[in-house]
């Protein structure tokens, strides 16, 4: 009888991470302690310890930040196109100068795999300083008109599933179109976010043209509710991107939201069915499922669901589920409790709904917040599991018959952020990206990503793209 | 004896219709006095329903087919131009305004019908993504539009404010007081072209009335307001519309790419190649 072969760790080190024990807000180009005195504890969901202490932002330090901002908006003005084209590209330099650094950390404190942060987050962030330090130059061709014009001062709020990468995908753009920034990061993933205020005034960025203060909702809402802000860029959920739409109401401001989804990720009884299995795998389970666009809701075609469901669970109990410094991790820590108890509760929902689970074999660590691989079957599209977004490594399978069958289901949820499509056969690939409902669509693959390449959503997964030229509407207005 | 009083109707699934509500409200021009139906909820929902099937056929038209409507309907009305002059005058426009007005509308029509097939040249592109895939970022309409126009006596203007979601597919319904006589006159003519039922419905009266229902209407995807609309009502649209995401915006009356692009979902769509 032949073994099972057991891994031996491939533990990345933690010495090249070295952290401050208090973090400032990064203000006017300095770390600065914060005016509300207080402070909060930034953990490790692998381990539950401590990793540093970061502000607090109240209202007095979002209103200093974006005075700051303000003048940072005057100066930046001032500085040539070209000139801001190269504080981008300099940025972008000093960011793969120190990819390994930035990995290590992002993995550390929010959970995702090492393999993940390293190959996917890093050269994604430094990618899209690239891509947006190109534009800075070229606004008056992006469009065919010279009337477009920065908002001024741009107030970002982004979540925690993607802390650097979404970080890039704000404010790369924002000031490659000639906006000023105030960032806030998630509260449990602020420390990649302070190490690249270091490399912004590394850079020697003009003081005020990034400043980041750290917080929680809070902080969130005194920045949506600032009177000197003049456009606001959210990626969070559904519930709070309506909050900050109604809030934004009859102001005048900029506003883009890239909110939830339930992607429907539909293979065809015709598609190379390894290759679907892989990229359905992916589709949820990468990043651990906190991926606003994972393919969560499995479309399958009738005729191939026993094949396709002994495949996919065989290859889910390959998944390697554990501490995100180790380069074989497939599977890192879920990011905070609170994110943990949330997907438990709707798993909950989906066995008490009458879904039949699978859950993958394998040996929790004992510290940190850990969920295994799922995939239900036997579900009902009323199902909570099917409608809600669970934002874990939770997949939801419903049947279909025909093409039209797909797209009607794919179709009948109030998101619309992404959909994946698998299928040899190109007529009926094209045919069904053009019947989704989505702003995104993979054929024949899934989750890629790219900074050329606009990423946003219809329907109540928001509005405006982030990407490509069409991510520069984003933050720029017509000039009347 | 008295001028025997016209009732005007409103424009919904290429029908002319009385508000379901009874009201009315009147313009009074030079020699008589007209009476409008005023727009009530229920006169909505319909415009909505038939919209919503006024955008499946638009919408599943090619962009040939859709600009060759769109330029007979400019034949149409350039046919028409000394009744449309008539109009503007008996509401008190004078002769040279009117017919510089009617100039410039045919003008517009003739623009944005040859526009139809050249939007998706525009506003998308091929993404030189880092990789082996194929990556289009390519436009679709955002459905069921509802416009404000401006009330002014221009039929320039309301071509201005309704042919922008027109054009790249939506459906459109709009609301006219002022102008509603000018307004009911253009529905004349798309109800004799080849326009799909329920592509353009016009309605009539004052906005007030069917604000709150207009803008907390699921299936009205986008709501374009005019650029001197009231901010007050404009901010009461915004929260409703925030309730389901909706796109709300102000527009320009103009004639470039930009006009579209409040009108449009951008789609992007990654294939890998290989052998």
């Amino acid at each position: 009888m032949i073994e099972k072969w057991s891994y031996s760790d491939s533990v990345e080190s933690r010495e090249i991470v070295s952290l401050e024990d208090k973090y400032g807000h990064f203000i006017d180009g300095s770390f600065v302690s914060p005016k509300s005195k207080k402070y909060f504890d930034s953990i490790s969901p692998s381990t539950e310890e401590l990793l540093s202490q970061v502000s607090f932002g109240g209202e007095a330090d979002v209103d200093n930040a974006v005075s700051s901002a303000r003048e940072g908006f005057k100066t930046w003005q001032k500085v040539k196109p070209v000139e801001r084209s190269k504080y981008l590209f300099k940025i972008a330099r000093l960011i793969q100068e120190r990819s390994r650094e930035f990995a290590v950390l992002e993995s550390m404190d929010g959970g995702k795999p090492i393999k993940e942060s390293r190959d996917v987050d890093l050269p994604q962030v430094s990618a899209n300083f690239f891509y947006f330090a190109g534009w800075a130059d070229k606004l008056d061709i992006s469009w065919g008109t010279d009337k477009l014009k920065p908002y001024g001062v741009a107030g970002q709020i982004i979540p925690w599933n993607f802390p650097l990468l979404m970080l890039a995908w704000k404010v790369a753009p924002a000031l490659a179109t000639g906006n000023s920034v105030v960032l806030k990061p998630a509260e449990t993933t602020p420390l990649t976010a302070l190490l690249f205020a270091e490399i912004c005034a590394e850079a020697g960025l003009p003081d005020g043209v990034f400043n980041l203060v750290t917080g929680n909702g809070e902080t969130g809402a005194f920045i949506v509710n600032h009177e000197d802000i003049d456009k606001i860029a959210f990626t969070g959920s559904t519930g709070v991107g309506k909050q900050i739409q109604s809030t934004l109401a009859g102001t005048g401001k900029g506003l883009t939201l890239e909110l939830g989804g339930k992607a429907a990720n539909i293979v065809y009884e015709d598609a190379s069915i390894d290759q679907a299995v892989e990229g359905v795998v992916n589709g949820i389970f990468f990043n651990q499922g906190h991926v606003c666009c994972a393919g969560s809701r499995l479309l399958i075609q009738e005729s191939i669901e026993n094949e396709f469901i002994e495949k996919l669970e065989r290859r889910m109990q390959q998944l390697r589920v554990g501490n995100p410094l180790d380069k074989n991790t497939d599977i890192g820590a879920i990011n905070s409790k609170q994110q943990l108890n949330k997907i438990t509760e709707l798993v909950e929902s989906g066995i008490n709904d009458g879904g039949s689970i699978y859950q993958t074999e394998c040996e929790l660590p004992g510290n940190g917040f850990w969920f295994k691989p799922t995939l239900f079957t036997n579900v009902q599209p009323a199902y909570r599991i099917a409608r809600e977004e669970i934002f874990g490594p939770v997949l939801t399978t419903i049947t279909f018959r025909t093409p039209e069958e797909a797209v009607e289901i794919a179709n009948n949820t109030e998101y619309g952020l992404s959909a994946g499509i698998w299928s040899e056969k190109g007529s009926k690939v094209l045919w069904t990206a053009d019947n989704l409902d989505a702003g995104v669509i993979w054929s024949n693959t899934f989750n890629k990503f790219d900074p050329s390449s606009p990423f946003g959503g219809y329907k109540e997964s928001g509005f405006g793209r982030e990407g490509g030229r069409h991510g520069l509407l984003s933050y720029l207005k017509e000039e009347k | 004896m008295s001028e025997v009083r016209k009732t005007y109707k409103m424009f919904v699934g290429n029908s002319f219709v009385r508000s379901e509500s009874g009201r009315t409200y009147s313009l009074e021009q030079k020699n008589e006095v007209i009476e409008l139906p005023q727009a009530s909820k229920k006169d909505v929902r319909d415009a909505v329903s038939s919209a919503k099937k006024g955008y499946s056929s638009w919408s599943s038209l090619t962009p040939y087919n859709r600009a060759q409507i769109l330029y007979r309907l400019s034949e149409m009305v350039e046919g028409r131009k000394a009744s449309y002059v008539q109009i503007l005058k008996e509401s008190g426009i004078s002769t040279s305004t009117a017919k510089k007005d009617i100039d410039k509308a045919i003008e517009v029509l003739i623009w944005y019908s040859g526009i139809t097939d050249k939007w998706e040249q525009l506003s998308g592109n091929l993404n030189p993504v880092a990789g082996s895939y194929f990556n289009i970022s390519h436009q679709e309409p955002l459905g069921v539009s509802f416009i404000f126009p401006r009330d002014n006596l221009s039929l320039n203007s309301l071509l201005l404010s309704i042919l922008p979601p027109l054009s790249v597919g939506c459906s459109v319904i709009s609301l006219s007081r002022e102008a509603g006589i000018l307004a009911i006159m253009l529905a004349e003519d798309v109800h004799n072209s080849d326009m799909p039922s329920g592509a353009l419905n016009i309605l009539t009266g004052d906005y007030e009335v069917i604000l709150g229902d207009v803008s907390k209407h699921v299936e009205i995807k986008g709501i374009g307001v005019n650029s001197v609309f009231n901010n007050d009502d404009y901010t009461i649209i915004q929260s409703n519309g925030s309730e389901s995401v909706k796109r709300v915006f102000k527009f320009n009356e103009s004639m470039n790419l930009l006009s579209l692009t409040p009108y449009l979902e951008t789609k992007t769509v990654w294939h890998p190649k290989g052998k």
